[in-house]
């Protein structure tokens, strides 16, 4: 029997494992990964599998929680198991179950949820007694390679894992010479034997021994380098059998689905996730290269982006990389020195084009295939559960159902409508609903074929429906430009109860509208969001987040808008005049202290600043007026001089379209108002009244017809308004007895 | 001690250069008085192996200085590239004196550098007398640094007129200086190249041609990473500062250095240091040099004017000074930042209440 340590996906290792087995030609390989997923292994070596692929083990009861294999074309167990299909000698996985693995876990966070009501103390030893069957002991934080590499003088176990195992073009008797020294380093941390690792190193123990009992006498066995010395050193049978009794078990699936290498640079099953596939499979594919090829990739890369990139300019980075290596005595450059080379020589010091470069070919964007016969995968499974459980038909006609949010079962088909909504499978359809309230929808249902396939191309963003359409969301919010997009994400957040991803979508607002200048942006987003604050309610969602997020724009707004008023023409000044208004909609309809008295101080600052624009400053003198900030003797002042002589009539007649926004009514119930335009309008002399009256017209032409007639006929009948007398010599006690009788008059009873 | 303000790299730090070269073993690059690892050694600080303390120049990433040093053993010139304070001058002296144990060769580049600073002019009363002679020459640095292999310094390379950089391209790829007067040539010894800083926050620079920026690697020396690093660098060089200025305060407090090192890196990165709130960025650079000015302006306002303890009220002055450049869109800037961020923060109310008298 021969134990390969490898590391997971490197190339190194897989070119090792490859000419190792063909020198060796064992009659049985056994590769670490489930054996839940034995079954599937046939498919390996079929032309339509082709990797970055993984083996998905799911739940098929709850597929939230799973676990990925992923395998690219230079992962060694890839190759070791490619190797025996295509010799035709029987490969199995000999890793602790899935099944097992997933039960555990689901214990785990049972015995968390369970303690969390008990005290402290018990909460420490019932998980102790979860994880680990024996005594506790220090467990590094660090990889142990780490520390190996830290002796070696590097800053980081995987630079120099690579520079001592995978770009090592000598390469015999290096499966010995890892296991040494991993020996040592097991000797020096046992540590890192707590219980699922003894479990995992027992069953890999078993399988072998399994393999044995079948007779195969040239047994290879591929497992990552720190499990080979204790696959080496077998110990006694009993204790392995003792140590795997009774495991807890679920039920599990597997499945094939297609991978990435953006996803493969993520942590997965295997808990090592790599920083760089793409050159993985440079490396794999050029072992020879000494990074000319490389750079000219690179060089490749730049004159695809339009950006000139000479061949001096390859060997001037080629060379600066070699001498780096040089100066920190390695034996040739690696993935770092090439990328500073880069750096320095072809991007000027600009990290944005090595961005560029590491998601193009330092990550890579390959995508694997698989074949189309691989069975379901875990989205549809979870979209066909909830269709069964709220009792959503799935037909070719359509179906409407009007749902009742205070229903919960019909608050549940709602939120599981807006995810797949969200996630552009667009099975239903939501109409408007008539009559009032917010608590109705109306929903036409209508299922396609062709959503299977959205669901398939979706299932990459998740499991289950939740966790797709916040991963979907979170990254469309990410990729939005503009508020208003991200805002719009907001509000169908809101009705999907995506609590983690309307978080996340919150934050990034608060961010964009730091960021932002543009104050106009920020005030088209507010009416969205009072909104929500205001009537959602309904959906029992909690509106604390949207309202800090509220209370923050709210004042940056408060903080910018003097300024935005300044120096705008007069199309901007009319549209700013009606988002104003919309904000000072949502702000009553807040009915939040702070905000009224920063909206207040706000508006104070435009109605002084000469150089706002009128129209806004008229706006502004009229919410003051209603706050009753500005009255009386202030109030004539700022109004003659807003509309004297001296002032453009043009920027006078703003100025008064602003005050008397959508107002005719208040013209005529207040007095005090009426008082000050007529007064306005009879001290003008005849000259000036001919000039100002296009305006004025213009102004009142937005008034509704009864008013102007009754503004016409309040003008005629000569009354300068009723003016109401406050009689002092009112008997108090007589009055309140009325009251009752009034309120039942208003119908206020 | 000498008289002089200010001493040059090779002499202040004359010890350190000399027990370098003492201990050095490996392979030096001709006429470089360091090998490369020593020389990243002198800028990085370390102890050597006679238990010598060598101090560190430059504070952040040894990467970055790595890439400097194996540039110029190539034939690629170096051009340091960054925001005004990020100590690219002196990066830029102390390789210098490192390698050619000489940081004197330096032209300093602006708007009215001519191609006689760069290459070579004529002593007009020779020339008048004897006719073009060699001994009518003028020398530049650039030319001397050629004929001796040393390093020669172009400060604010961006600054020099497009036409009059181009002359460096023959100087960096033909390694030669025609004198086409005198039908000769000065080729250029073993050990010459070319350190050239330039900034990247001006208005009316001139960009390098492609031609030449391909003759440069380019390495962008970037503020300081974390807040420790800045706190670092700016106490160490207060402590300097007060040293050769005698001030009457008292030193100043870690306290204050971190409020100051905060708030610069808060507005110049756009976030606040918990990385919860985004905030609008000001048109100045508030580079760490800056910061050293605010705090040595602060301790020279408590030694003379105040009671020699450094507060919030020496300071704020100086820090609205750094932050708003311009008066209309910086102060917004800064007085959202104190509303949202200065303001809440338990700690800071004597800083809150010290900037908003001034505003």
């Amino acid at each position: 029997m021969e134990v390969l340590g490898i590391r997971h996906h490197g190339p190194g290792s897989a070119r090792n494992v490859r000419k190792f087995l063909e020198e060796m030609k064992p009659d049985i390989v056994l590769v670490e990964g489930p054996p839940d997923a034995d079954g599937i292994l046939q498919w390996v070596g079929k032309e339509e599998l082709r990797p970055p692929v993984a083996i998905l083990v799911y739940q098929p009861d709850d597929p939230k929680h799973s676990v990925f294999y992923p395998f690219a074309e230079f992962s060694a167990e890839w190759q070791a198991i490619l190797y025996a299909r295509q010799n035709n000698i029987p490969v199995r996985f000999m890793d602790l179950p899935a099944m097992h693995m997933l039960a555990i876990e689901k214990q785990k966070r049972e015995a968390l949820n369970k303690t969390e009501e008990q005290s402290e103390d018990d909460v420490i030893s019932s998980i102790q007694s979860v994880t680990s069957g024996k005594d506790e002991v220090f467990v590094p934080k660090k990889d142990p390679i780490s520390y190996m590499a830290e002796a070696a003088g590097f800053d980081d176990g995987e630079h120099w894992w690579e520079m001592m195992f995978e770009q090592r073009r000598n390469n015999e008797g290096i499966f010995e010479a890892v296991g040494e020294a991993m020996q040592e380093l097991r000797t020096v941390f046992p540590g890192k034997k707590d219980r699922k690792e003894q479990l995992r190193e027992a069953y890999m123990r078993k399988v072998i021994r399994q393999a044995e009992r079948e007779m195969f006498t040239n047994i290879a066995v591929i497992c990552g380098a720190w499990h080979a010395p204790a696959l080496k050193n077998m110990p006694k049978q009993k204790d392995d059998n003792e140590l795997l009794k009774g495991l807890p078990k679920v039920k599990t699936e597997c499945t094939w689905v297609p991978w990435t290498y953006n996803r493969l640079s993520f942590e997965s099953g295997y808990g090592a996730g790599i920083h760089s596939p793409g050159w993985y499979e440079h490396l794999w594919n050029y072992p020879e290269d000494d990074g000319t090829r490389w750079m000219s990739k690179v060089a490749g890369l730049f004159r695809q982006k339009q950006m000139d990139t000479s061949v001096a300019h390859v060997i001037e980075s080629v060379r600066l990389a070699n001498a780096l290596a040089a100066l920190r005595q390695m034996p040739r450059a690696g993935l770092q020195e090439l990328n500073e080379a880069t750096w320095s020589v072809l991007c000027n010091g600009e990290d944005m084009l090595l961005q560029l470069i590491r998601n193009e070919l330092i990550v890579g964007n390959r995508i694997g295939s698989i074949p189309d016969d691989i069975p379901k995968p875990p989205l549809q499974v979870d979209i066909e559960r909830a269709q069964k459980r709220l009792r959503l038909a799935v037909t070719a006609d359509f179906k409407e159902y009007t749902l009742d949010l205070r229903k919960e079962n019909d608050l549940e088909r709602s939120i599981f409508l807006h995810r797949l909504q969200i996630l552009d499978i667009d099975w239903g359809q939501k109409n408007h609903v008539g009559g009032k309230g917010t608590f109705k929808e109306l929903w036409r249902l209508q299922w396609r074929p062709e959503l299977s396939v959205d669901i398939v191309e979706k299932g990459t963003w998740g499991n289950t429906v939740e966790e797709a359409a916040s991963a979907w969301i979170i990254q469309e919010c990410k990729d939005a430009q503009t508020l208003h997009q991200v805002a719009v994400l907001l509000q169908q957040v809101i009705p999907a109860e995506l609590s983690d991803a309307a978080e996340f979508v919150g934050q990034h607002i608060n961010d964009m509208a730091a960021a932002t200048n543009d104050v106009l942006e920020l005030v088209k987003v507010i009416p969205g969001l009072a909104g929500i604050v205001r009537y959602g309610n309904v959906r029992q969602t909690d509106a604390g987040m949207i309202l800090s997020l509220l209370s923050s724009m709210i004042a940056r707004i408060c903080i910018g808008l003097p300024a935005a008023c300044v120096g705008i023409d007069e199309d901007t000044a009319i549209s700013l005049t009606d988002d104003c208004t919309q904000i000072e909609h949502s702000i009553q309809l807040l009915k939040h202290q702070m905000f009224i008295v920063q909206w207040q101080q706000c508006l104070q600052q435009i109605a002084y600043n000469q150089h706002a624009a009128s129209m806004l400053r008229g706006f502004a003198v009229r919410q003051l007026m209603d706050y009753r900030i500005l009255q009386g003797d202030e109030l004539y002042n700022i109004f003659y001089s807003s509309l004297s002589k001296a002032v453009a009539p043009a920027d006078a007649g703003a100025w008064l379209e602003g005050f008397l926004k959508g107002s005719g009514t208040i013209l005529l119930l207040d007095d005090n108002l009426w008082q000050t335009v007529n007064n306005w309008v009879k001290q003008l002399d005849e000259g000036n009244f001919t000039q100002l009256l296009p305006l004025l017209r213009r102004t009142f032409a937005e008034f509704s017809q009864s008013e102007r007639r009754r503004i016409g006929e309040k003008v005629k009948s000569g009354t300068v308004g009723t003016t109401v007398k406050v009689n002092k010599d009112i008997d108090v006690e007589r009055a309140r007895m009325a009251i009752p009788v009034v309120m039942q008059l208003l119908g206020y009873n | 001690m000498s008289n002089v303000l200010r001493q040059h790299a090779e002499e202040l730090f004359a010890q350190e250069l000399e027990e370098l070269q003492k201990q050095d073993s490996g392979r030096r690059p001709a006429n470089w008085k360091l090998t490369p690892q020593s020389v990243v050694t002198y800028l990085m600080g370390g102890s050597l192996a006679n238990g010598f303390e060598v101090s560190p120049k430059y504070i952040g990433n040894r990467k970055l200085m790595e890439i400097a040093v194996a540039t110029l053993t190539t034939d690629r010139a170096l051009l340091l590239y960054g925001l005004p304070g990020t100590a690219k001058s002196w990066v830029s002296e102390h390789l210098a004196a490192a390698i050619s144990g000489d940081s004197t060769m330096i032209v300093q580049g602006t708007a009215g550098t001519a191609e006689e600073a760069i290459r070579y002019g004529w002593n007009y009363a020779r020339l008048l007398a004897e006719g073009p002679t060699e001994k009518a020459l003028v020398e530049t640095p650039v030319m001397r640094a050629m004929k001796d292999g040393k390093v020669v310094r172009i400060e604010e390379l961006t600054r020099i007129g497009a036409d009059v950089q181009d002359t460096l391209i023959t100087i960096l790829s033909e390694k030669a200086l025609p004198v086409p007067e005198l039908n000769m040539e000065v080729q250029a010894e073993k050990g010459f190249n070319v350190i050239a800083t330039a900034n990247n926050r001006d208005k009316g620079v001139n960009e390098l041609s492609s031609a030449l920026k391909r003759r440069f690697n380019t390495v962008i020396l970037p503020v300081p990473d974390s807040i420790e690093e800045e706190m670092d660098i700016v106490k160490r060089r207060v402590e300097s500062y007060e040293k050769v200025m005698e001030l009457p305060a008292e030193p100043p407090a870690l306290q204050e250095i971190r409020r100051i090192v905060t708030i610069f890196r808060e507005l110049r990165n756009g976030v606040t240091v918990d990385g919860k709130t985004k905030l609008k960025i000001p048109s100045g650079t508030l580079s760490t040099a800056e910061a050293i000015s605010v705090v040595n302006n602060g301790l020279a306002m408590a030694g003379y004017f105040g009671d020699g303890v450094l507060k919030a009220g020496d300071l704020a002055a100086g820090i609205i000074g750094a932050v708003v450049k311009d008066p209309v869109q910086d102060k917004i800037v800064w007085q959202e930042y104190l509303e949202t961020v200065v303001k809440v923060r338990e700690d800071w109310k004597d800083v809150y209440r010290a900037c908003r008298e001034l505003l």
